[in-house]
């Protein structure tokens, strides 16, 4: 095994993708962000350090006419980065976006090539696993170019998730990683801590000065197509100043690209009464350009309005313009108000069936409202009293707070939530709101490399399997299920834990499914606690597991007495293994994501 | 025999008179590169960085199609909406491309000074210009390029000097 010479962070995002890396032999060394070669138009390849996370699928003729550099093997083969996105508008059908969120999707199996969704027949179909995976390759591809001396598959690397994905999704991305050539020691990080790590790396030690015992800080993330909240601790060990990750809230995807498509359509109503029906073209450029206005409007000393246009199709760019004035009041109105409304600490997210942008396939928050999801997961985690659920510090992470006016309402309501205890001081420094993540990710395998605070955080969710009751069957119904708790929330990397309580019996020799249920808020039950009840916002369903038994020789009347032991390895891999009680044999529970719930 | 009596006339000649020595040498350096430039048209079109500049301006920022539409016709108002986002797009990618930054960090109107040895492609004197001159007020702070990253080009020689495809939407 070499040593590694560089750590590499790579952020994975919904919209946009990055790597960023530093050397590990400089101890001054600052973190640099990679240059990614990437086609924008059929014919031309340009460089940026932004990967826009778009695969295209090109037709069989494009292929031939050998333009076109395309990243996977012949099968899988696409195009990734801005032309990609470029032709989601153009060509939306042999395009695919947001691949992310598909693979968090667990109501479609992510192995199946379904993607780009709804494409006609003749276009070639790639998995959500697949995607994500080409733009891993992509940026692979060009580390390798670049460092020919130093391949990546030697180095620390680092990738990040977000802090809500559940065990499944984390695992499919590590599926799709290892496809890309990844080193098998890799580790996956969250994304909100990675904005924390950013932050670290560029206060050096003095962090230590701004953070004291006791408090707690609320990172808050939003990304292009999610929203993440994460509640790390100030923690004293052995005298020293430690982070401890203590919650993460639901997986919620509302996200910057949401924030755009609304402002869009509410300058697209402004057209209209000017007598202009846009056209799908035009409807993307117009919102291209509403993004630039947007960040105008919602600086700190922005201007009352600030015009759109959307230049001709054509090439009379001037006589087929159009335009209009977008107020910062309607933006105000459509994003603050819209995605941040005023809202009390003990509002829940709206439960609606449907909203004004929802894209066919995938599960789009039916609440937009951020803050509503913010109030609902600092209750959950203050427990009564609300005073335990407050921040004391606040680290924004994402592009979208590129607009200051964002930032305001979250203080604004944080003044109304908490009127005696105040606002969470607001942790500044090196703010690169695009770039953070991966920044951050880099930082992180420095420190694991040389040394350095670092955050504890363990298992983000508690995780429980069902089992159905014993007792006499209900002609028709199913019987009731009561839900075991196998992992604890905040169990560490490295530590197993055998679950107590009764024996569980497993069917030989046919393949055996388990139920399986996450819950990001009940953060006490110790592994074997059994759950006869829960609402529905405490456990959330996730992929089944499953795992096939060889018949055993001595097993009685076909069934095996086994408990259930977990294990999170140094990686923070979740492991759930059956072992027999009879016998020395033990069988691993794999994730079946193939199967459609 | 001609050629040796050649020789020894220009020989002479070169000796006593300084013009002809100093006519002949600027012959000689011109007859050492061929008398008529080669034709610079290539075998068929190739894709040159100008071309790659020029395609790019246009397609982030549509510069060609601004700079080939006639004006006429159209209000200051129509114009000027157009131009704040092509603006705006060719600055981003000329910056992108080329990362523009001012030679000089000094303000316009401060006296700066000068080198000794003054670089007639970094310095424009103007004014009363006289050898030997220290310093300066400057009038415009000069521009230079910090990188030079043009995309590359991946397509075919036949579609070499396209500046911008036709585009055509399939129904």
């Amino acid at each position: 095994m070499t040593t590694p010479q560089y750590s590499i962070g790579i952020d994975l995002g919904t919209t946009n993708s990055a790597l960023a890396y530093v050397p590990l032999n400089e101890e001054q060394a600052s973190v640099q962000l990679l240059n990614i070669p990437q086609m924008v138009t059929a014919t031309t390849v340009e460089t940026s350090p932004l990967l826009p996370s778009f695969a295209y699928v090109p037709t069989p003729e494009e292929i031939a006419s050998g333009s076109l550099t395309l990243t996977g093997a012949d099968a899988e083969a696409a195009v990734i980065g801005r032309f990609a996105r470029t032709q989601s508008a153009d060509v939306p059908t042999r395009t695919v976006a947001a691949a992310k969120s598909w693979l968090c999707h667990s109501r479609v199996d992510r192995h199946q090539p379904i993607l780009p969704w709804n494409a006609p027949e003749e276009v070639r179909k790639l998995s959500p696993v697949a995607v994500s995976s080409l733009y891993l390759q992509h940026l692979v591809g060009a580390w390798n170019q670049q460092f020919p001396d130093a391949p990546f598959d030697q180095q620390q690397v680092t990738l990040t998730v977000p802090a809500s994905f559940d065990a499944s999704a984390r695992e499919l991305t590590r599926e799709a990683a290892a496809r890309a050539g990844f080193p098998s020691d890799f580790t996956l990080l969250e994304e909100p801590q990675a904005g924390l790590y950013a932050w670290l790396g560029v206060r050096g030690e003095e962090w230590r000065k701004d953070l004291k015992i006791g408090d707690r800080i609320l990172v808050c993330d939003v990304g292009g197509g999610t929203t993440d909240f994460t509640l790390i601790a100030v923690e004293d060990r052995d005298g020293e100043l430690e982070l401890s990750r203590v919650a993460v809230g639901n997986h919620i995807l509302v996200g910057g690209d949401n924030m755009d498509l609304a402002l869009a359509f509410a300058a697209q109503a402004l057209f209209k009464e000017k007598g202009h029906n846009l056209d799908a073209w035009q409807s993307v450029s117009l919102w291209h350009a509403c993004r630039a206005a947007k960040e105008a409007l919602l600086s700190a000393d922005g201007p009352d309005q600030c015009p759109v246009t959307i230049l001709g199709r054509g090439s009379r760019v001037i006589g087929g313009s159009i335009s209009v004035d977008l107020s910062r009041e309607l933006v105000q109105q459509t994003l603050v108000d819209g995605f941040l409304p005023a809202c009390g600490l003990d509002d829940k997210p709206v439960k609606r069936p449907a909203s004004g942008f929802r894209q066919l396939g995938l599960p789009y928050e039916s609440d937009t409202a951020i803050t509503r999801h913010l109030a609902h997961f600092l209750r959950e985690q203050g427990g009564a009293g609300s005073e335990t659920g407050r921040p004391t510090h606040l680290l924004f992470n994402g592009g979208v707070f590129k607009a200051a006016a964002l930032k305001q309402r979250i203080h604004e309501l944080f003044a109304d939530w908490f009127p005696t205890e105040g606002v969470p001081a607001p942790l500044i420094g090196g703010e690169d709101l695009d770039f953070a993540v991966a920044r951050g990710a880099a930082n992180y395998g420095r420190i694991k490399q040389q040394g350095g605070v670092r955050i504890r955080g363990g298992t983000a969710r508690a995780y429980y399997i069902g089992i159905e009751t014993a007792g006499l069957a209900v002609p028709g119904a199913p019987r009731p299920l009561n839900a075991l708790c196998v992992v604890p929330h905040g169990m560490e990397e490295g530590t197993s834990v055998e679950v107590p309580g009764q024996e569980i019996g497993l069917v030989v020799g046919e393949p055996v499914h388990f139920r399986f249920f996450s819950s990001t808020s009940r953060l006490s039950d110790e592994p074997g606690r059994l759950l006869t009840s829960w609402t529905e916002d405490e456990l959330q369903e996730t992929d089944s597991l499953e795992a096939a038994l060889p018949a055993a020789e001595n097993a009685e009347g076909g069934y095996v007495p086994v408990r259930i032991e977990t294990r999170v390895t140094e990686l923070g891999v979740l492991e759930l293994w059956c072992v027999s009680t009879v016998s020395d044999e033990r069988w691993k529970l794999e994730f079946s994501v193939r199967d459609s719930t | 025999m001609l050629r040796l009596a050649l020789g020894i006339r220009i020989f002479f000649k070169v000796l006593f008179s300084p013009r002809f020595a100093r006519a002949l040498w600027a012959w000689l350096e011109v007859w050492k590169t061929p008398a008529t430039p080669e034709s610079k048209e290539p075998d068929g079109p190739q894709r040159t960085p100008a071309i790659e500049l020029l395609a790019t301006l246009q397609r982030e920022g549509r510069l060609v199609d601004f700079l080939q539409e006639k004006l006429d016709g159209y209000s200051d108002a129509q114009v000027g909406a157009a131009v704040r986002d092509i603006h705006r797009d060719c600055a981003g990618a000329l910056n992108r491309v080329f990362g523009i930054a001012p030679l000089l960090e000094q303000e316009e109107g401060a006296i700066v000074s000068l080198p000794a040895e003054v670089d007639p492609g970094a310095w424009k004197l103007t004014g009363n210009v006289a050898p030997g001159a220290e310093s300066a007020r400057l009038c415009h702070h000069g521009w230079k390029i910090t990188r030079h990253e043009l995309p590359a080009w991946t397509g075919r020689d036949t579609s070499a000097w396209v500046v911008a495809p036709a585009e055509v939407e399939i129904g």
